[in-house]
Order: C-alpha cells, then sequence, then structure tokens
C-alpha cells in the first residue's frame, strides 16, 4: 500500500475513528484503525463492535492496500504534526511507513484479516436532516438516560417520529427529557432506541460535520450517512416506557427566572449540599420571594433569594441538584419557567421555547 | 443428538481452533435456536457477530456441523435480543438511588403504534380445560389471519384471561408477519376516537385510519351498547375489513346474541365466525396459573401455598394475580420465604366473600335483566313473563347463596317455603334440557 495526503484531511479521520475503537477489550484486534486504500480514497474503519465507523479519505493512491496499526498510536503522532504538513502512508515490511518532509516514522502493524467487517447498510433515507438540528435533539436529551444498563430501554435514546416533528427522549427514570425537531412530513419513521453509550461517541464524531444526515433504520441497526462518513450503531430491541402520560398537564406554582440567576444561585448554594446534592426551593407569592436553600451538617448552610416572577400556591420542595443544573445545557433562552406541584414531577423549560421539555422528581421529604 | 448438544460440539471444535479471544468475542454467546429442515438457526448477539461468522467461519461451522449430522444443509445466522435474565435482580438494585423520588412512569410499555402490550404473550399463557378451545382456535387464526375463523369473538367472565389472549394473537401476528398492521383498541376507546373525529369534523380522516389495519382487535365490545352511531360506524367498518379478508378479533363478556342494546345487523355479524367461551379457570388451571405467574415475579411458593391460594380464591384470574404480588411485597419487605400460615393471615382480607350479595340487589339485577318490574315479582301475580324470573331468582338464591327455602319464601313477599322448592326443582330440571335458559343463568351469574 502507497498513499500520499494532506495530513489535515486525515487527522480528522483518523480522530473520529479513534473514539470508536476499544481500549480494554480482550480482542487486541480492536484497538487497531483499518486503513485501505482503493481508488481514489483511504477508507479509515474501527469497531467496538457496538458501534463502527468507516470514513472515506479522498488521497492519491499508488499502490492499494490494507494495514491495521494501534489507533492510539497513529493519532498520538499524526496529531502532533504541524499542520500544513503532506504525508505518505507506505507499508514496509509489515510496518507502516510515514514520511513527512522532515521525518520518517515506522508503525507496528497487526494482522489485519483479524479486523472485523463492520455491517453495511444499504442508505434508504428513512430520514434527512441538517446534521446540526440532528446533534441538536441527541445533545438535548442524551445525559439524561440512564447509565446503568440494566433496563435497556431506559439506557437508550428514543427517536420516533410524530406530527412532523423528529422526538428524542431518554429517562433513568429520575428525571426525564424531550426535544422535538421539526422536519417535514415523512410517511414512515420506524422509533428506534439507540443505547445511550453509542449516542455519547455519535456526538462527538459527527459534531463539526456540515450539510446533511441520511439514517437508515433496519431490526437490528441503525446506520447514519453524512458526506463520507458512514456510522452504524445495534439497536435496542425493547419498548420505550409510554412516558408522555406522565408529564404534568397543569401546576400550582410557576415561577419565570433569569437563567444566568439560578445557574450562579445554584452553584453558589450546591457548595453547602447534603450527600444527597439536595436543593429545597421555597416559594411565597405572598412575599414575591423564590429562595434556594441548601445545609449541610459538616459545613454550613446558605440560603439564597433569586430574582424571579412568581405565579400560584406556597410551595416547598427539595432537589437533586444534578437534575436540575443538567437541563441547563439544552435550555438556549434566557429565561426559565419552573412549574411546580405537589408529589407531581417539576417541569423545566426554556421561555417561548416548547420544543424542550425537561420533568424530574421532587427528592422525597 | 439434540440441537444444544450439536451445538456444543461446534463450540468445543471451534474453541480447539481459534484463540480465546477470538472465540470469546464471536462463538461464546451464541447457540442454536432450531433445526428445521437441515437448515440450523443460530442465535448471535449482534450484527457484528452474524457478518463476522458469515465472512470467517462460515464454511468452518458448516463442516462441523455435517459431520456431526450429515442431514445439516446449511446453516442461518439470527440477531435475537439478549436474554432478559437477571431482570429482576436488575430492578432491585434500580429502586436504591437513596431518596430521589422516581417518575411514575409505572411498567406502561404500551406500544404507541398498535396499542398492544409486549407484556401479553402465548409464552406466558396458561392453557387448560377451561380455555382450551379458544386457544386452539387462536392458533388456527395464526397459521392463516383473516382466512380462517373471522370474525374472531371471544367471550367469557372479567378475569378470564380474554385480554390476555386477543393480544397475544396481535403480538404474535406482528412477530410472524412483520409487514402486517395490527391494531388493539378497546371499545371505549374506539367511541372516543369517533365522538372526537366528529367534533372535528375529521370522520374521513377516523374512517381511514382504522381501515388500513390488516387486524383489527377490540376489546370489551359490550361497552358499545346505545352508542348508536359508533355502532353504525363499526358496522361499516366490519363489512370494509371483512371484504378485504382481514382478521377480525372481539371480546365481550358475553355471547353476541345477549349483547343488550346492540344493533341486530351488528349481532349477527359477530357470529359469523368463531364464537368461543372462555369459562373461568377450574382448580388445577388455576394451580397452573399461579404457578406460572409466581415464576414471572421471581418467587418460589410451595405447593400446599399454591394449593391454598387456587382453593380459596374464585375463579377471576386478576384476583389471582393481586395476591401474588401482596405476597411478593410482603415477602420483599420480610426478606424471607413465607409460610402457609403468613399466606392466611395475608389475604384473609383480600378474598371477596362469595356469599355477600345482598338479596334486594340480585332481585333487582335479575328483574332487570328480564325488563320487568322489581315489584311485580313480590306480587301473587301468575303471569309467565313474571312467574320465570322469580324461579329463577329463588333458583340462584338458593343454589348460589344457599340461603334457606323459608327465608327466600319470606322474601319473596310471603311465599310458602314448599313454593320455593318446587321452583328450585322446577328451574333445575329445566336447565337439563332447556339451553336457553342455562344461557341466561350463565349471563346473570357472570353479572352478580
Amino acid at each position: 500500500m502507497k498513499v500520499e495526503c494532506l495530513k489535515e484531511k486525515l487527522e480528522t479521520a483518523i480522530i473520529r475513528a479513534e473514539r470508536v475503537t476499544n481500549k480494554n477489550v480482550t480482542l487486541p484486534v480492536l484497538k487497531n484503525i483499518l486503513l485501505t486504500a482503493k481508488d481514489r480514497y483511504l477508507v479509515v474503519k474501527a469497531t467496538n463492535l457496538d458501534l463502527g465507523i468507516e470514513i472515506k479519505v479522498p488521497v492519491k493512491v499508488d499502490v492499494e492496500g490494507v494495514v491495521a496499526v494501534p489507533a492510539d498510536v497513529l493519532k498520538g503522532f499524526i496529531n502532533n504534526l504541524s499542520n500544513d504538513s503532506k504525508i505518505t502512508l507506505e507499508l514496509k515490511d509489515n510496518k507502516l511507513l510515514i514520511t513527512t518532509n522532515r521525518s520518517e516514522t515506522f508503525i507496528h502493524t497487526y494482522p489485519n484479516e483479524e479486523f472485523p467487517s463492520i455491517p453495511t447498510l444499504k442508505e434508504s433515507k428513512d430520514l434527512v436532516v441538517p446534521v446540526e438540528r440532528f446533534l441538536s435533539g441527541l445533545k438535548s436529551v442524551w445525559y439524561s438516560a440512564s447509565v446503568q444498563s440494566m433496563k435497556p430501554e431506559l439506557a437508550s435514546i428514543y427517536i420516533y417520529y410524530e406530527d412532523s416533528s423528529i422526538v428524542f427522549a431518554a429517562t433513568d427514570s429520575f428525571r426525564l427529557a424531550e426535544k422535538k425537531i421539526s422536519i417535514k412530513k415523512l410517511d414512515e419513521f420506524n422509533s428506534v432506541l439507540i443505547p445511550f453509550k453509542n449516542v455519547s461517541d455519535i456526538i462527538k464524531i459527527i459534531e463539526g460535520v456540515d450539510g446533511d444526515i441520511s439514517i437508515t433504520i433496519t431490526d437490528n441497526q441503525i446506520a447514519i450517512f453524512c458526506d463520507d462518513l458512514y456510522i452504524t450503531s445495534r439497536v435496542i430491541d425493547g419498548v420505550f416506557p409510554d412516558y408522555r402520560q406522565i408529564i404534568p398537564k397543569d401546576y400550582e406554582t410557576e415561577v419565570v427566572v433569569l437563567k444566568q440567576d439560578i445557574v450562579d444561585v445554584l452553584k453558589r448554594s450546591y457548595v453547602f449540599s447534603d450527600k444527597f446534592n439536595r436543593v429545597t426551593f421555597e416559594i411565597t407569592p405572598k412575599d414575591k420571594k423564590f429562595i434556594v436553600e441548601t445545609n449541610n451538617q459538616d459545613i454550613g448552610e446558605s440560603k439564597n433569594e433569586v430574582q424571579a416572577a412568581i405565579n400560584g400556591d406556597k410551595i416547598k420542595l427539595s432537589f437533586n441538584y444534578k437534575n436540575i443544573v443538567d437541563a441547563f445545557q439544552s435550555i438556549t433562552t434566557d429565561s426559565i419557567v419552573f412549574k411546580f406541584g405537589e408529589k407531581k414531577p417539576l417541569m423545566i423549560q426554556g421561555i417561548g421555547d416548547t420544543s424542550f421539555i425537561y420533568i424530574t422528581m421532587p427528592m422525597n421529604r | 443428538m439434540d440441537t444444544k448438544e450439536l451445538w456444543d460440539n461446534v463450540l468445543v471444535e471451534a474453541e480447539l481452533n481459534v484463540s480465546k479471544a477470538t472465540f470469546n468475542t464471536w462463538f461464546s454467546e451464541t447457540y442454536v435456536l432450531k433445526e428445521e429442515g437441515g437448515v440450523v438457526y443460530v442465535s448471535v448477539p449482534n450484527e457484528f457477530v452474524k457478518t463476522w461468522l458469515l465472512e470467517k467461519y462460515h464454511k468452518f461451522i458448516l463442516k462441523t456441523l455435517r459431520n456431526l449430522l450429515e442431514s445439516v444443509r446449511s446453516v442461518e445466522y439470527v440477531v435475537t435480543r439478549e436474554k432478559p435474565e437477571n431482570k429482576e435482580v436488575a430492578q432491585g438494585k434500580f429502586s436504591s438511588s437513596a431518596n430521589q423520588g422516581s417518575l411514575p412512569l409505572n411498567d406502561v410499555y404500551i406500544n404507541k403504534d398498535d396499542n398492544l402490550n409486549p407484556r401479553y404473550v402465548f409464552e406466558s399463557f396458561v392453557v387448560g380445560p377451561f380455555n382450551e378451545l379458544a386457544y386452539a382456535a387462536s392458533q388456527a387464526i395464526l397459521k392463516s389471519p383473516g382466512a380462517v375463523y373471522n370474525p374472531f369473538f371471544v367471550y367469557g367472565k372479567t378475569g378470564c384471561g380474554k385480554t390476555h389472549l386477543i393480544q397475544s394473537v396481535g403480538n404474535q401476528i406482528k412477530k410472524t408477519y412483520s409487514n402486517t398492521k395490527v391494531f388493539y383498541v378497546t371499545s371505549e376507546k374506539f367511541v372516543v376516537d369517533y365522538l372526537n373525529s366528529v367534533h372535528l369534523n375529521k370522520v374521513n380522516l377516523f374512517k381511514e385510519k382504522y381501515r388500513k389495519y390488516d387486524v383489527l382487535i377490540m376489546d370489551d365490545i359490550q361497552f358499545l351498547s346505545k352508542k348508536e352511531k359508533t355502532q353504525e360506524e363499526l358496522f361499516h367498518l366490519f363489512n370494509t375489513l371483512y371484504d378485504n379478508n382481514k382478521q377480525i378479533i372481539f371480546s365481550s363478556d358475553m355471547h353476541p346474541n345477549f349483547l343488550q342494546n346492540m344493533e341486530e345487523r351488528l349481532k349477527s355479524r359477530f357470529s359469523a365466525g368463531m364464537v368461543v367461551d372462555i369459562s373461568p379457570p377450574d382448580y388445577e388451571s388455576r394451580m397452573a396459573i399461579l404457578k406460572a405467574k409466581a415464576n414471572q415475579h421471581g418467587m418460589s411458593l410451595t405447593s400446599e401455598i399454591i394449593d391454598y391460594i387456587a382453593s380459596v380464591v374464585g375463579s377471576n384470574i386478576r384476583e389471582l394475580e393481586g395476591i401474588l404480588n401482596i405476597l411478593s411485597v410482603q415477602s420483599q419487605m420480610k426478606d424471607k420465604e413465607l409460610t402457609l400460615s403468613d399466606v392466611k393471615t395475608l389475604i384473609r382480607n383480600s378474598i371477596k366473600s362469595r356469599r355477600s350479595a345482598p338479596v334486594e340487589d340480585i332481585i333487582k339485577m335479575i328483574t332487570e335483566f328480564y325488563n320487568i318490574e322489581e315489584e311485580s315479582v313480590y306480587k301473587k301475580t301468575r303471569k309467565k313473563e313474571i312467574v320465570k324470573p322469580r324461579q329463577i331468582i329463588m333458583y340462584i338464591l338458593r343454589e348460589d347463596y344457599n340461603i334457606p327455602y323459608p327465608t327466600i319464601g319470606q322474601k319473596l313477599g310471603g311465599r310458602d317455603h314448599t313454593t320455593v322448592i318446587h321452583s328450585y326443582e322446577k328451574i333445575k330440571k329445566d336447565l337439563e334440557t332447556d339451553s336457553v335458559l342455562a344461557q341466561e343463568i350463565h349471563q346473570i351469574r357472570g353479572m352478580l
């Protein structure tokens, strides 16, 4: 094999592929990236048997061929080359020789016959959306998924179609996030559950990609096509809970605050929260007061008032700090509305943005 | 050699031929699903393994299989979901997260495309003498939906497993015929849907929606009584689906002929296919059901406890399930196995006494059933349409509630106990020959 290419193009591909390689696994070949030079492309492949990725990099191919090299080594090396350099990759005596103007490097290769094939799905264009919108759907909800794999359907991101929107949802049964992305009307779209671990990789991989992505779903796999990128992930065979019935339709107390205000107050209060990360919200409409309270017996306690517009009844509830602040990363508006109810989930939304809903349960007293 | 043994042999061969890491990655999670006509179906955990086995080890696997069993012609790899073992344990751990309240998600795992609850499957369906006919019919339907027994009409008392049966049919059809559109709806939901569509002036959409299904399952059809417009809509829907050979499944708490306030043309259509009855489970079936349910709960109950519950709890499966839930919670709380005496005290309160229905209610029910004035049964009239219900009241009071003859006589306008005895004997004798009467009494008992 012998190819010539620009460093930057190869670098992005290698960094993306490296994410998918499996670092601690019984099968050492999975730590490698497979490079295939064919026609006018160098195809970079990696997989951890859960997620697979293929990236086509346009290069000048002198000699076609295949080689598998450890991903971390390749990435570590290419990452630190100066930017404008042209590089040549060549297979010599079972080693990968990388030459630039001023350097010559040999990397030991791995027998490439052992490198697993990545399942190839045909592009069916079940769904085509701009990358950034799809990305915002995933990013808005993925952190709410359960980190425990005992209930696979909760350790997943649920994606389905409804009324000209693609809906993304995730819950760990303590809180739930839902994001709707409006698209043009689809005739048919099968709902799908993607393991959240894979979603976090997918997010990092497609971040910074321009244009549209197209999605194909089969019974066992989902495939994402964009540009010269192909990603395929296992999907979960399960049923996501019918969560819509638990989104509260009414509430007793409504509080509108500036996002920055509440973020600052919560961060400050968090210092004094107890081992359960408890923060207590006390709302007294009569005095127009919204107080955030924390109390840690070993450290001290703190009471902070937040400027707020308040409607409804007096209420006092405690929440897990993390379950509250997590929501803020998905809210882009300046103001936030909290809708409280006794024994009901708290609902958090951006003012003027109905596409995102976040709910979480209060802590028990 | 059975299929498991066969595959075990292949695995041994593979283990000898490849490295340990390779074996663990590609072979350790495979097993044989079935062998059919020389084709061995191998379950693999994911698409990666499937592709890899096909590419790298297919020849090896086939060769090894042939050496062991000459009739093997080919191998198919099927991606199957991870085995849902350890689930029970998992849930216990899950809820231990300190004092964070959890969202009331319950276990409402209902598929929104077809409304089917995936929990209702044939694997968990207990077949006994009380439901074997219905089960057999449903299996015939699974072989060719729409072709035999259309419509399929299941009726029986509450808590006998009607919903479980018809939902299982839906789930199974979905599994076997992947392109078939199945839809499950309760008749109450159907009414609401229809009314909404009328309000929003979107009746066309409503019609379209229901006409596109290949299998329509409608539960508790008796709730359509008196809803004339909806009945008419159902009538047209039925005709369209039926003419296109789409499978239609109904359930109800009584035989179509006895559905009240239901249009005749609908009734006759209900009866056109297959009408089967699920009777309340007998004692042995109750035992079998209890065992199966206890297994699902991950509980182990001694046979004497199962025996006890099956004998004291009546014929309602839902009640059996409720009792098991109580027991499961209690044994988790106390963290020990329950003894028979524990069980006795625990369920003493939850068993409904069968003997406590007040006489007045029964009289009211039966007079309503026959559409006569309640007062009339107390009077000394001998009109035929009054006499028969009166005799039936006496019969039921005696037979089901064991009330003494003189008391019955007193309650029914001060009649002599010999009159009561005569009525009781008469109905009892008639029952042997008169099937209409038997059906009516069956209905009445169902309502009580």
